[in-house]
C-alpha cells in the first residue's frame, strides 16, 4: 500500500502533498474559490451540499496532482472509499427545513443528498470511475485503516480513500489520499 | 407577462442553484431540458415542487411536466392559467 | 472461507427468519396503505410495524436472536459489529452502532456501512474481507431502517412510491413501497471454534462479493446496467451462469431499476435464471434489505448457489454469491 498523493482541507487551509495551497476565502466560500480555480465549467457543483463539494474538490485536486492518474482501463476501476462520523447531517438538516410544520414542500434536489455515499457517486461521475464506491460511518478516522487494508487484500485497483467530514457549512475536515496497491505499482 | 417571466426565471435560478446565472442568461423560448439549460430528472421534480410552493399547482403525474417545462414561456403560460395562489 | 452460522429477521411479517420465510410462502404481505402515520405526508403503501419501533432496541433484538443460533461470545475481541443503515436512529448512525456493540459487551469500534440501498450487501462484503484478512474472526452484520416522515416525504417528492403493493418486473409496475425491518447474519471464518461448534447439515459460504459504480447519474440507474453487470461478472468469476440456481434481484418495481437489472442479467447470460423479488412482501427495507433478502434467498434454496444483487442512489451496485456446503453425518 503506497500513498501516491494526499490532500488535507480544513475551513482555513488546504495542504496538497505537504504544501500549502494559497486561498483567500475560508469555509464554504473557500470551496467555491477552489472550484473556480481548479475545476470550473461544472455547474452541477453548485447543486451539491457541502459534504459533496468538499469530497469533490479534494478528489479533483488529488487526482490532478499526480501524473500516475492518466486515462486508462485500470484507472476506470479506481475505487472510492470514504468515511466520516456525521454521515450527511448538514444536508439532512437543510432538507428538514423543507418539510417543517406549516411549510411542507419537500425538496427532491436536497433529498438526493441525504445519503453520505452520494459524495462517492459525484466523484465517480466526474472522473468516470466505475470501480467500487463505498461509504463508512465511524467514530474516528483511524478506524478506516483495517477496512482499507482488507479491501486492498481483495482488490487490485487504485483507491481514492479517506475521511470526509462535514457537520456545517464552515465545519468540515477532509483528508483524502490516492493509494496505489503494491501489486499494481509497475 | 414579460415581467412575470423575469420573476419566474429568478425563481428557477434559485430553486435549481444556478449560482453563476442571471435571468438574462436564460432564453425565454429555449428548451429547458436537453439542449437548452441541460436540466435533468431531479431538476424536473424540483420545478414541480416550485409550482406547488409558489403557485399552489399540484402536478400528480411527473410526465405531464414535459409539455409544461418545454420552455420558460410555456411554463409561465401554464402557471398563469392554473395558479391557485 | 467465510461461513454463515446464524441469522434472524424481525419484520411486520414476523419474528425470526423461519416465521418470515413461512409468511412469504403463505403469500402474506406486510404492505398496507397508511393514511395518518406522519403529518402532511400523503397516504402511502408500506410495510410498517404496528407500533413504532426504537431503532437500537430493534437491532439488539435481531442480533440476540441470531447470536442464539450462532452460539458465539460477542464480548470476545475477535468479534466485530457491522451496522448497515441509511438513516439510523433519527439521522444518527454512529451512536446506535456504538450502543448495540456496547449492549453485547463488544470491545471493538463498530463499523457503519451507509451505501444507500446496497448497504446490506456491502456490509456483508466488508465482513468477508475483514475475516479473510485475519483482522477479525467473526462478524455480526445487522441491517435496519425505520420509516420516518423524513424518508417518506423524500420518496414522495421523487414521485417514486406506488400507491398500491409494488409489482417488480411487471410491465405495469409503477413504483416502490417502503418497509421496516431488522435482519442479522453472523459470519465466521475457517478454523474458528465457533465454526467447529456449528454442526448443521447444510452450511452457507459467502464466496464472492463485488461493488461497482455506474458513474452515470445520482438517482437514475445506468440504462445498460453497467455497474450491476460488472458486479455479476465479478462474482461469477468464470462460474457457468447455468450453475446459479437463484438470483435475488433488487426488484424495487420502479420503471428504471427493473429495466436496468433485466439488462444486466441478460448481458451476464442469466436471462433464464430464476429470480426472487421480495419487495411485494416487505417493501424496500433500505439498510435491512440486503441482509433480509440474502437470508430469504438462502432459505429458499436447500442446495446450490445463489446471487443477491442490489443497486441504489449514488449510482452504486453490489452483488454477492453464496453456496451451500452439505455435510454428511451431521444433524
Amino acid at each position: 500500500m503506497r500513498v501516491e498523493s494526499e490532500i488535507v482541507i480544513t475551513p482555513e487551509a488546504v495542504v496538497l502533498n505537504g504544501e500549502h495551497v494559497a486561498v483567500q476565502e475560508t469555509g464554504d466560500k473557500m470551496l467555491v474559490e477552489l472550484y473556480r480555480h481548479y475545476v470550473g465549467a461544472y455547474p452541477k457543483f453548485f447543486k451539491m451540499d457541502t459534504l459533496c463539494r468538499l469530497g469533490f474538490i479534494a478528489a479533483e485536486m488529488v487526482l490532478k496532482s499526480t501524473d500516475r492518474f492518466t486515462d486508462g482501463i485500470q484507472n476506470t476501476e479506481c475505487a472510492i472509499i470514504l468515511a466520516n462520523r456525521s454521515a450527511s447531517i448538514q444536508n439532512d438538516t437543510d432538507y428538514l427545513t423543507t418539510i417543517s410544520d406549516g411549510n411542507y414542500y419537500p425538496s427532491p434536489a436536497l433529498f438526493v443528498y441525504t445519503l453520505p455515499n452520494i459524495v462517492t457517486g459525484e466523484i465517480a461521475i466526474r472522473h468516470h470511475l466505475q470501480g467500487e464506491t463505498a461509504f463508512y460511518v465511524l467514530d474516528k478516522p483511524e478506524e478506516l485503516e483495517p477496512i482499507l487494508l482488507s479491501t486492498l487484500n481483495d482488490k487490485n485497483t487504485p483507491v481514492l480513500a479517506g475521511w470526509c467530514e462535514c457537520s456545517g457549512p464552515n465545519m468540515f475536515y477532509a483528508k483524502i489520499q490516492l493509494i496505489w496497491n503494491n501489486l499494481s505499482n509497475n | 407577462m414579460e415581467q412575470f417571466i423575469e420573476q419566474l426565471k429568478a425563481q428557477i435560478i434559485e430553486a435549481l442553484n444556478f449560482e453563476d446565472m442571471t435571468p438574462t442568461d436564460i432564453d425565454t423560448d429555449a428548451p429547458l431540458f436537453g439542449e437548452g439549460l441541460g436540466l435533468d430528472s431531479i431538476d424536473a421534480l424540483e420545478l414541480i415542487m416550485l409550482l406547488d410552493r409558489e403557485y399552489g399547482i399540484k402536478l400528480a403525474d411527473p410526465k405531464a411536466g414535459k409539455a409544461i417545462f418545454a420552455s420558460v414561456r410555456t411554463m409561465a403560460e401554464y402557471i398563469q392559467a392554473n395558479r391557485t395562489k | 472461507m467465510v461461513y454463515c452460522i446464524g441469522h434472524s429477521i424481525i419484520s411486520p411479517l414476523g419474528e425470526g427468519s423461519q416465521a418470515n420465510a413461512t409468511a412469504v410462502q403463505a403469500g402474506r404481505s406486510g404492505l398496507r396503505v397508511h393514511t395518518s402515520r406522519f403529518a402532511d405526508v400523503e397516504p402511502f403503501c408500506a410495510s410498517l410495524f404496528e407500533t413504532p419501533q426504537d431503532f437500537t432496541a430493534l437491532c439488539i433484538r435481531s442480533v440476540e436472536m441470531a447470536l442464539k443460533e450462532a452460539k458465539i461470545k460477542p464480548e470476545e475481541p475477535g468479534v466485530v459489529f457491522i451496522l448497515s443503515t441509511t438513516k439510523g436512529d433519527n439521522l444518527d448512525l454512529i451512536t446506535p452502532a456504538q450502543a448495540i456493540a456496547r449492549h453485547f459487551g463488544n470491545p471493538n469500534p463498530p463499523i457503519v456501512v451507509s451505501n444507500a440501498c446496497t448497504s446490506g450487501v456491502c456490509a456483508q462484503i466488508t465482513a468477508k474481507r475483514l475475516l479473510e484478512s485475519g483482522i477479525y474472526e467473526t462478524a455480526v452484520v445487522v441491517g435496519c431502517d425505520i420509516q420516518t416522515r423524513f424518508i417518506v416525504s423524500g420518496f414522495q417528492s421523487f414521485k417514486a412510491l406506488s400507491p398500491e403493493p409494488c409489482k417488480p418486473f411487471s410491465p405495469d409496475r409503477n413504483g416502490l413501497n417502503l418497509g421496516e425491518a431488522a435482519a442479522t447474519i453472523v459470519y465466521t471464518r475457517t478454523q474458528t471454534a465457533s465454526l467447529t461448534e456449528h454442526r448443521t447439515q447444510i452450511r452457507w459460504i459467502l464466496e464472492a462479493g463485488s461493488i461497482h459504480n455506474d458513474a452515470n447519474h445520482l438517482s437514475a440507474p445506468s440504462r445498460t446496467g453497467e455497474g450491476a453487470y460488472r458486479c455479476l461478472m465479478d462474482v461469477l468469476d468464470g462460474t457457468d451462469p447455468k450453475d446459479i440456481h437463484l438470483i435475488g434481484v433488487h426488484g424495487t418495481a420502479t420503471l428504471y431499476n427493473d429495466d436496468m437489472e433485466k439488462a444486466a442479467l441478460e448481458r451476464a447470460g442469466m436471462a433464464n435464471t430464476p429470480v426472487s423479488a421480495l419487495k411485494p412482501f416487505f417493501g424496500h427495507t433500505m439498510g435491512a434489505a440486503g441482509i433480509l433478502e440474502t437470508i430469504l434467498c438462502m432459505m429458499q434454496l436447500q442446495q446450490g448457489t445463489c446471487i443477491k444483487m442490489l443497486s441504489g442512489f449514488g449510482g452504486v451496485n453490489a452483488a454477492i454469491k453464496l453456496k451451500v456446503e452439505r455435510r454428511k453425518g451431521e444433524s
